[in-house]
C-alpha cells in the first residue's frame, strides 16, 4: 500500500477532508459557485456558516466515535503528535501555532469596526389585532378585502394600478419584482411581490396593515429604524389602499392567504 | 468514581453552557408591554369610556357617594338617559361636565350640595373620560376627542389612573399650598361623610369625636389605608372611602390633618 | 394581612419621603416582591422544577405498569426487578414533587395575591378534588412500592399490577386538573371579560377551554419520553459507579430500555405538537403569528438545534450499542449514510428563515433572506427533514433489533425487500409534498404536513407489523453483550436527558410567553413591573438555573437509590457474593471491560 492510500483510509484524515470540504462547499459553493452556474444565490452568513460548521464538527465526532476500532485510530495521530518524540518540531509549531490562531480570531470578533452589529429583523412580525386608521379602529383579525366583494373587480384593478404606478413602483418596480430605479439605494431592500415568500404568504389584512402603517408602524422586532418604506395612510384613502392590495397580488399571480377559522364564512 | 462524577458534572454544565450560550449569542428580542391606553387624538368614544368606567370606580372615587341610594342620585345605568333633560336649555354633554366641575349650580331636588369640584383631583382628559361614561350609562356618547383640550395636562394624560405606579403622578392632586387642616378637611371632600362640627354629613364616624380617641397612627392608615380597619358602628358603610388619599395630600398635608383630628388643634 | 404589613411599612417611611409613601399608600399591592431573582424569576423557577419532577413522577409509573406486565406475562423476571427498581425512583422524586408544589402555591400566593385570589375563586372546587386525587395518588404508590415483595404470586401480582394502574389513572386526572389552570390562562372562555367577576365563571367552562385537551395529551406523551430520557441517566450513572459485570450488564440494559422508550414516544410527539399549534391558532390568530413568527420566531431555531441533538444522540447510543451484539458488523457500514441523513435534517431544520447578519451581508442576499438557503427556512422543508430524520431514527432501531436475529421463514428475503420499499416510498411520499408545498397556497400547504406524518406513521407500523411475522423462531448469532458498552455511550444518554429537560424548559418558556402581558390572555393584564416577556437570552439562563437545581436534586435522589441498596447486597458476605457470581456464569454472555 502507498503512503497516500493509508492517509485515505485513515479516519482522522477522512474526517479532517470530510470538514475541509464542506466548509468549502458552504462557503464557496453557495455562494460563488451556484451564482457561476447561474442559481440565484449569495454568500452565506458567517452565523449561518458557523452553525453549519459546528452541525457538521459534531457529526464527524460522533461517526469517529461510534466503533471502538475506528476510535482509537482516529485518536492516534493526535497521540503521537503529543507524545512521539520524533513529532517534536510539529508539536511546538502547532502549540504555537493553535494559540496564535485562537487569539486572532478572537482579535476578529472583538475589532471594532465601522459596520452596524449583525441585527436580527423580522419580515413579517405578528401584526397588532387592531390598528387606528385615520382615527378609525379597524380590526384585523378575520378581516377581507371589501372591494372583493362588491363593485366591479376591473375598476378596483385599474384604480389599484394608478395608485401603484403613482406610489410604489419607484421602489418595488414596474414588474412588482423590487426592482425599482430606486430600489439599490435602500438598504434593505424593497418587498419583491413575485417571490412566494412575502405576499402570498399573508392575508390581505397584513398588506393593508404594512401599507397603511409602513416602516414606521413596524412593531420593534421588525426594527422599524430600518426600513424606507412611508406610512401611506397619510396619503391614500382605505379603499385607495385596498385596490392596490388588490392589484399587487393580481398582477404577481399570488393570492392572499385565507383565514384559518373558515368554517362558516370561508367565500372564496 | 471521583473523576466519573467529575466528568458526568462537566457534561451537564458543558451541555447547558453550550444552549444557553447560543441562546444569548442571537439578538435579544423581548416582547415589551404596550404602553397604557393614553387619550390621544384618535382616541374612540368606547375607549373613552372604558377609561371614565376605571376613574368611576377607582380614582375618581365616585362610588362613594353615588350608588349608595340617599347620599347621591344613581347614575350606573340612567345618567345617560336623564342628563339631557335635567336642566333646560343645557345638554346632555354640558350638564354632565357642568356638574363634575361646578356641582353647586345645579343640585337635584332632595340632594345635599355635598359634591366636590372634581377637577382638584382629575385632569381635564379624565373628566371628559367620565363624561363618555356616564353618557354610556343608557345614552349615546358625544364625547369626541374635539373636546378634550390638547393640553390639558398634557393631551396625553395617563389615563387609567389608580392602577398605581406609573399613571399616580399625573393626577393633579389638591394645591400642595394648603396646609389648613379645616380646609385640606373641605377640599378634600372628607365632609362629604364625616361631620366637623356643623358642617358635614354622619356618613362614616364624626371628626368631633376623634380627638383624643384614635392614636395618631390609626387615624393616619385609616386615611391611608381605609379598610385597613372599621370603626364599630359603621360595618354598612366600610369599603366607601376612597383608597386614593395618598395620592392626592402631600406628607405636609396628611401629618396636619392627623394632628389635627388626633386632638392637637 | 399582607395589607396591614404593608400599611406598617408605608407609615414607617412616611415622615421620611413623601413621594414614596404616596406610592406605598395608593393601595394594598397586588404584587409582592423575592429578593434577588424577582417575583416573577420565583414563580419561574418554583413552577418548572415542580413541573420537572411532575413530568418525572407522571412518566416513570406508565412504564413501570407495563414493564412489570411485560414481566409477568412475558415470564421474564428481570422486567419485574428493571420495574420495581423504577418505582424505588418514584418514591422519592414524589416527596420532592410534592415539596416543590407546595413551594410554588406560596410563592404564587404570597407574590401575586390578587391573581391567586382570582384564580382560586374560579378554580377553588377542583383545587379540593385535585388535593383529595394526590392524597389517593400516593397511599396508591406506597401500596405499590411496598406491597411489591409481598404480592408477588398469582392474583395477587394481579392486584399488584391492578394498583399500578390505579396509580397511573389519580396522576392523569390530577395532571388535567393542574393543566386546566395554566391553559385557563393562555385561552379562556371566549364570553370570559376584563370586568367579569371571578364568581359567576362556570368551572366547567373554565377547565374545559380550547387548549386544554391539547395540552393534555402533549404532556401526557412528554412525560413518558422524560420518564425514559432521567431513567436512562440514572441508569447510565449507575452503569458508570458499577463495580461489578453483572450490575453492569443490568444498568446497560436498563439504559437502553429509558433510551428506547424516551426515543420511541419522542417520534410521536410533533404530532400531539402540531395539534396544540392549530388550537393556538384557532383560538388567536396573533398568538398563533406571535408564536411562530413573532419575537418568539428565532426560539423554533434553538428548538430545532436541541431535537438535532437529540435525534443525533440517540442514534449515536443505537449505533455504539451494536458495538456488543453479534452480527451488527454487517450493518455497521450504513451507519455513515444514516448519519448523513440525519445532519442533512439537522442543517435543514435549524436554517433560519431569517438570517442574522451584518449589514455587507444583507446588502449582497437583499434581505435578510437568503435566495438560495431560504428555501430551506419555511415549513415545507422543516418537515420534510424532520419526517425524514424520524424514518432514520426508527431505520437504527429496527437494525439494531435485527442484528443479531436470522430469520428462517422462507420469504424473509422478500420481506426485507418489501421493508425497504415501504421506507423507500414512505421516504418519497414526505419529499414529494415538501416539494409540491413550494407551489401551493398556504392553506393547502399546512394540510401537506399530515400526508407527509400519515406516510411515515403507516411506513413504521407496516414495517413493525412485517417484522414481528419475519423475526418468528428466528436464530441468533448470538446474545447481546450487556455491559460491553464504552462509557461514552453513557455520557450520552446524560445529554439526552439534559437535552430533553432543557427543552421541556423551553417549550414551556414558550407556552406561558405567548400570552405576553397578560395573566389571563386578554383578560387580566398583568400590570406587575416583571409583564414584558424576556428575550431568549434570560430565558435560557432561567431554564438553566432550573435544570440544575433539577438535576441536582435528581442526582442526590439517585445516589439514594445506590444507597439504599448496598446492604442489601451483601448482607452475610460470602454467601451473597458466590450467588451472584453464580448468576453471572450462568448468563451466556461473557463480560468484558470497557476500554476507556
Amino acid at each position: 500500500m502507498s503512503r497516500e492510500s493509508s492517509y485515505l483510509r485513515h479516519p482522522f484524515w477522512q474526517a479532517l477532508a470530510v470538514l475541509v470540504g464542506s466548509y468549502l462547499l458552504f462557503k464557496f459553493g453557495i455562494g460563488y459557485l451556484l451564482p457561476a452556474i447561474g442559481v440565484h444565490s449569495a454568500p452565506v452568513p458567517s452565523s449561518v456558516l458557523l452553525q453549519y460548521m459546528l452541525t457538521v464538527v459534531v457529526a464527524l465526532l460522533l461517526y469517529v466515535s461510534t466503533s471502538e476500532d475506528r476510535w482509537t485510530r482516529f485518536k492516534e495521530p493526535l497521540r503521537q503528535v503529543l507524545v512521539d518524540p520524533d513529532k517534536r518540531v510539529l508539536r511546538v509549531a502547532l502549540l504555537v501555532a493553535l494559540p496564535l490562531l485562537v487569539g486572532f480570531l478572537t482579535y476578529g470578533r472583538v475589532r471594532a469596526d465601522v459596520g452596524a452589529p449583525p441585527s436580527l429583523r423580522s419580515i413579517h412580525p405578528a401584526p397588532p389585532n387592531q390598528i387606528t386608521f385615520r382615527g378609525e379602529p379597524i380590526s384585523l383579525t378575520g378581516l377581507e378585502n371589501p372591494l372583493r366583494e362588491h363593485g366591479s373587480f376591473e375598476e378596483h384593478l385599474a384604480a389599484g394600478s394608478t395608485v401603484y404606478v403613482q406610489n410604489c413602483m419607484p421602489c418595488h418596480g414596474d414588474r412588482l419584482d423590487g426592482e425599482g430605479p430606486a430600489t439599490h439605494a435602500l438598504n434593505p431592500v424593497p418587498a419583491n411581490f413575485t417571490d412566494n415568500g412575502t405576499i402570498s404568504q399573508l392575508t390581505e389584512s397584513y398588506v393593508f396593515w404594512r401599507i397603511a402603517k409602513g416602516g414606521p408602524g413596524l412593531p420593534v422586532e421588525g426594527a422599524p429604524w430600518n426600513s424606507a418604506m412611508p406610512a401611506w395612510e397619510d396619503l391614500l384613502t382605505a379603499d385607495e389602499i385596498w385596490a392596490v392590495t388588490l392589484f399587487i397580488y393580481e398582477r404577481s399571480g399570488s393570492t392572499p392567504r385565507t383565514w384559518e377559522e373558515s368554517n362558516e364564512g370561508e367565500g372564496h | 468514581m471521583l473523576r466519573t462524577n467529575l466528568t458526568i458534572l462537566l457534561i451537564v454544565i458543558g451541555t447547558l453552557a453550550v444552549y444557553t450560550g447560543v441562546a444569548n449569542m442571537i439578538p435579544q428580542v423581548a416582547s415589551e408591554v404596550p404602553e397604557e391606553t393614553t387619550i390621544g387624538a384618535d382616541v374612540t368614544p368606547d375607549e373613552l369610556a372604558a377609561i371614565g368606567e376605571e376613574l368611576y370606580v377607582g380614582a375618581g372615587g365616585c362610588t362613594a357617594c353615588h350608588g349608595l341610594g340617599t347620599r347621591a342620585p344613581d347614575l350606573v345605568g340612567v345618567s345617560g338617559t336623564t342628563c339631557a333633560t335635567r336642566r333646560e336649555g343645557v345638554g346632555c354633554k354640558e350638564y354632565l361636565y357642568e356638574s363634575l366641575t361646578e356641582p353647586g349650580v345645579f343640585v337635584i331636588d332632595g340632594f345635599q350640595p355635598i359634591m366636590p369640584d372634581m377637577r382638584r383631583i382629575l385632569s381635564e382628559a379624565q373628566i371628559w373620560a367620565l363624561v363618555a361614561f356616564l353618557q354610556n350609562q343608557g345614552g349615546e356618547i358625544t364625547v369626541t376627542a374635539a373636546d378634550i383640550p390638547p393640553e390639558g395636562a398634557g393631551g396625553a394624560a395617563a389615563a387609567a389612573g389608580g392602577t398605581g405606579g406609573t399613571g399616580g403622578a399625573t393626577s393633579p392632586g389638591i394645591d400642595t399650598a394648603v396646609t389648613d387642616p379645616v380646609e385640606l378637611l373641605r377640599a378634600s371632600t372628607c365632609l362629604a361623610c364625616h361631620q366637623l362640627g356643623e358642617e358635614g354629613v354622619a356618613l362614616g364616624p364624626s371628626f368631633d369625636e376623634m380627638a383624643g380617641r384614635q392614636e395618631a397612627e390609626y387615624i393616619r392608615r385609616s386615611i391611608l389605608l381605609p379598610n385597613a380597619d372599621t370603626a364599630g358602628g359603621f360595618e354598612a358603610v366600610a369599603g366607601t372611602m376612597p383608597m386614593n388619599f395618598g395620592d392626592q395630600l402631600s406628607a405636609a398635608q396628611l401629618e396636619a390633618i392627623v394632628r389635627f383630628l388626633a386632638g392637637d388643634r | 394581612m399582607l395589607r396591614a404589613a404593608a400599611g406598617a411599612a408605608g407609615l414607617l417611611l412616611l415622615a421620611l419621603e413623601p413621594g414614596l409613601a404616596q406610592e406605598v399608600m395608593a393601595e394594598a399591592p397586588p404584587y409582592g416582591d423575592f429578593p434577588l431573582v424577582g417575583a416573577r424569576g420565583a414563580v419561574w423557577i418554583a413552577a418548572q422544577v415542580h413541573l420537572m419532577f411532575a413530568a418525572f413522577v407522571l412518566g416513570v409509573p406508565m412504564f413501570a405498569v407495563v414493564v412489570e406486565a411485560i414481566g409477568i406475562f412475558g415470564g421474564d423476571d428481570r422486567y419485574d426487578k428493571l420495574a420495581k427498581e423504577f418505582t424505588r425512583l418514584l418514591v422519592v422524586a414524589y416527596s420532592a414533587t410534592a415539596i416543590w408544589g407546595a413551594i410554588l402555591v406560596f410563592v404564587l400566593a404570597t407574590l401575586y395575591p390578587r391573581f391567586w385570589a382570582y384564580l382560586t375563586t374560579i378554580f377553588a372546587p377542583s383545587m379540593w378534588v385535585y388535593a383529595g386525587l394526590f392524597f389517593l395518588e400516593s397511599f396508591t404508590l406506597y401500596l405499590y412500592y411496598y406491597g411489591w415483595d409481598r404480592w408477588k404470586k398469582g392474583f395477587s401480582k394481579q392486584v399488584h399490577l391492578g394498583l399500578g394502574v390505579a396509580l397511573n389513572v389519580w396522576g392523569t386526572i390530577v395532571m388535567f386538573i393542574a393543566n386546566s389552570w395554566l391553559t385557563f390562562m393562555m385561552s379562556p372562555p371566549g364570553d370570559l371579560a376584563a370586568d367579569t367577576a371571578p364568581q359567576t365563571v362556570r368551572l366547567w367552562s373554565a377547565i374545559a377551554n380550547a387548549t386544554w385537551m391539547p395540552i393534555n395529551i402533549h404532556r401526557l406523551i412528554a412525560n413518558v419520553v422524560f420518564g425514559g430520557a432521567v431513567v436512562g441517566a440514572y441508569a447510565a450513572y449507575r452503569f458508570l459507579a458499577s463495580r461489578t459485570d453483572e450490575e453492569r450488564a443490568h444498568y446497560d440494559w436498563m439504559g437502553y430500555v429509558g433510551n428506547f422508550i424516551a426515543i420511541g414516544a419522542l417520534i410521536v410527539l410533533p404530532f400531539a405538537g402540531y395539534w396544540l399549534g392549530r388550537e393556538i391558532y384557532e383560538f388567536n390568530q396573533q398568538m398563533g403569528i406571535t408564536m411562530m413568527g413573532g419575537f418568539m420566531s428565532w426560539l423554533w431555531i434553538i428548538q430545532a438545534f436541541l431535537i438535532g441533538v437529540l435525534f443525533l444522540t440517540g442514534n449515536y447510543y443505537l449505533w455504539v450499542g451494536m458495538g456488543r451484539i453479534p452480527g451488527a458488523e454487517r450493518f455497521m457500514p450504513y451507519i455513515k449514510w444514516m448519519l448523513l441523513v440525519l445532519v442533512i435534517g439537522t442543517i435543514v431544520w435549524a436554517t433560519p428563515h431569517t438570517m442574522i447578519a451584518n449589514r455587507q451581508e444583507i446588502a449582497a442576499m437583499g434581505g435578510t433572506h437568503h435566495p438560495f438557503l431560504g428555501v430551506l427556512g419555511v415549513m415545507s422543508a422543516k418537515n420534510t427533514a424532520v419526517n425524514l430524520m424520524i424514518l432514520t431514527t426508527f431505520l437504527s432501531f429496527l437494525l439494531y433489533r435485527r442484528a443479531n436475529k436470522q430469520p428462517v421463514v422462507s420469504w424473509a428475503k422478500a420481506g426485507t425487500m418489501m421493508q425497504g420499499a415501504a421506507f423507500v416510498l414512505s421516504a418519497g411520499i414526505v419529499l414529494f409534498y415538501g416539494i409540491y408545498g413550494y407551489f401551493v397556497t398556504a392553506i393547502v400547504r399546512i394540510g401537506f404536513s399530515v400526508y407527509q406524518v400519515l406516510a411515515v406513521l403507516v411506513c413504521i407500523f407496516f414495517v413493525i407489523g412485517l417484522d414481528v411475522f419475519m423475526m418468528r423462531g428466528a436464530t441468533s448469532r448470538g446474545a447481546i453483550r450487556w455491559g460491553q458498552m464504552p462509557a461514552r455511550s453513557q455520557y450520552a444518554l446524560f445529554i439526552l436527558a439534559v437535552t430533553f429537560t432543557w427543552l421541556m424548559g423551553l417549550m414551556g418558556f414558550a407556552r406561558s410567553g405567548i400570552r405576553q402581558h397578560w395573566h389571563v390572555f386578554e383578560v387580566i393584564r398583568d400590570t406587575s413591573p416583571q409583564a414584558f416577556t424576556p428575550a431568549l437570552g434570560p430565558a435560557a439562563t432561567m431554564i438553566s438555573i432550573c435544570v440544575l437545581i433539577f438535576f441536582a436534586l435528581v442526582g442526590f435522589i439517585f445516589w439514594l437509590g445506590g444507597l439504599a441498596e448496598k446492604p442489601a447486597a451483601s448482607p452475610v458476605g460470602v454467601s451473597a457474593s458466590s450467588e451472584m457470581d453464580l448468576r453471572a456464569g450462568a448468563e451466556p454472555a461473557h463480560y468484558v471491560r470497557p476500554e476507556e
